[in-house]
């Protein structure tokens, strides 16, 4: 059975080169998805994140991507922006609606600490799920000045000063992580190979 | 919230060179090659900066990055001689995660930082700071601390944070590439002066003066260059040493 990781390319920006090479270091073969006849050839897609919310919904609007990732009915992992996105709302250049595939909006970080968070940071799981196996007491790189707010589909959160945001998230074939696997060293790679090694139903 | 230990690379292609004041180089090695031993050695970021681009009025070569990117599962930050949004695109493209700035924004243009963090976000924009003391204040300098810009340090970092900048990296004209110490006075200031994170580079010549900087100053990260390229401390020194310390590292 073929087990293609899609990457979403949405616009200009953005560095989905280093996504790309991780991935295929963690032993996944993947295809960067550029226009909708694209969707047809993965069996998962990844989507990185690059930018602001706004710029990022406008590049899948303008690309017409919104109703197929709504629709895919196979795993997904959103990266950093990437899991922002499938919130309802998010405020980042005014507000903008999300993919609404989670119950969630994204607010600024809420709290007294220099913005953006950046740095590795532990994750302290909440509810584990397939992708964060064996990863519990690791490190991963963070980089962002929003954060997802949700209180359904929890599964870790981090530290950041005295405020834990939602770093890591599940719902039924969605997955979501606030941190950058493909800077997160060695664990990325391993965070990586679990979401590759995920069966299809 | 544990302190970057990030390695930079101060590069005039094709190699790293090491310079004292910002002037007089000698090779260090290839960028691609060191970008992996400090990588293993276990540096949280790696910094590379084109460090004549700007002042030969060049744009930055592209040889070594995208090799030196591909070697890396850690951020890593690009720069020198950045003039345009297509600059910053073709950085991404060759592999960088954030994207450096300095003598345009100071010299010709500082709307290039609100564009920049409109189009890839404020996390991608670092702003490159070269401060040179001068009386009881800081004067910023562009071109490798070879050119005066009348700009007050502490009045610049408040305008760049304002118009979008993710982060400060703070080199010292004055102390760079002499290994006795950073400019702590500098540091603390711009620390307090702005709540993105500071990067401070310039200065360090020993343990103890890294975590000296880290106790008085509180910078979110620390760049480290020489000290590196002489082999006489490995990033998990550096590391091993402030946690015993009691500072906070990511091991």
């Amino acid at each position: 059975m073929s087990n293609i990781i899609g990457i979403v390319n949405y616009g200009i920006s953005g560095n989905i080169h280093s996504v790309k090479n991780a991935i295929e270091r963690a032993g996944g073969d993947t295809l960067i998805i550029n226009s909708t006849s694209d969707f047809g050839d993965v069996d998962k897609i990844v989507i990185p994140g690059v930018g602001s919310f706004k710029g990022a919904m406008q590049g899948l609007e303008n690309d017409g991507f919104i109703d197929l990732l709504k629709e895919f009915d196979k795993p997904i992992l959103g990266i950093c922006l990437g899991m922002q996105i499938l919130s309802e709302i998010g405020f980042e250049f005014g507000k903008t609606k999300g993919l609404g595939l989670l119950n969630a909006e994204v607010k600024p970080i809420l709290c007294n600490e220099k913005i953006p968070h950046m740095g590795f940071n532990k994750i302290q799981v909440v509810h584990s799920n397939k992708v964060l196996k064996g990863l519990e007491a690791e490190e991963f790189y963070f980089m962002h000045s929003y954060e997802v707010v949700n209180y359904t589909d929890i599964s870790a959160l981090t530290k950041y000063g005295n405020h834990d945001f939602v770093s890591a998230i599940h719902k039924g074939n969605l997955y979501g992580v606030q941190f950058h696997p493909e800077k997160s060293r060695e664990a990325g790679i391993k965070l990586l190979s679990n979401f590759i090694q995920l069966k299809v139903n | 919230m544990n302190t970057r230990i990030i390695a930079k690379l101060d590069v005039k292609p094709p190699y790293v060179v090491k310079p004292v004041h910002f002037e007089g180089l000698r090779k260090m090695g290839k960028p691609s090659e060191l970008a992996k031993k400090y990588y293993d050695q276990g540096a949280d970021e790696l910094f590379y900066i084109d460090i004549v681009s700007s002042l030969y009025q060049r744009k930055i070569l592209s040889e070594g990055i995208s090799e030196t990117a591909s070697e890396l599962l850690i951020p890593f930050a690009v720069g020198g001689g950045v003039n345009s949004i297509d600059d910053f695109s073709k950085m991404f493209h060759m592999g960088a995660d954030k994207v450096v700035i300095n003598t345009y924004a100071v010299q010709q243009d500082p709307n290039i930082i609100n564009k920049a963090a409109a189009v890839f976000g404020s996390q991608a924009v670092v702003v490159n700071i070269e401060a040179k003391k001068w009386h009881q204040n800081w004067e910023c300098y562009t071109d490798c601390g070879r050119i005066q810009s009348g700009k007050d340090v502490m009045e610049w970092v408040k305008e760049v944070e304002q118009r979008g900048a993710g982060e400060i990296l703070l080199q010292s004209v004055d102390t760079d590439g002499r290994r006795r110490g950073f400019d702590i006075e500098l540091s603390k200031e711009v620390v307090k002066s702005v709540d993105i994170p500071v990067v401070v580079a310039s200065g360090a010549g020993s343990l103890e003066d890294i975590k000296v900087l880290i106790e008085t100053a509180s910078p979110s990260g620390v760049a480290i260059a020489s000290l590196l390229h002489y082999d006489q401390v490995t990033i998990q020194d550096i590391k091993n040493y402030l946690k015993n310390s009691g500072i906070m590292v990511s091991l």
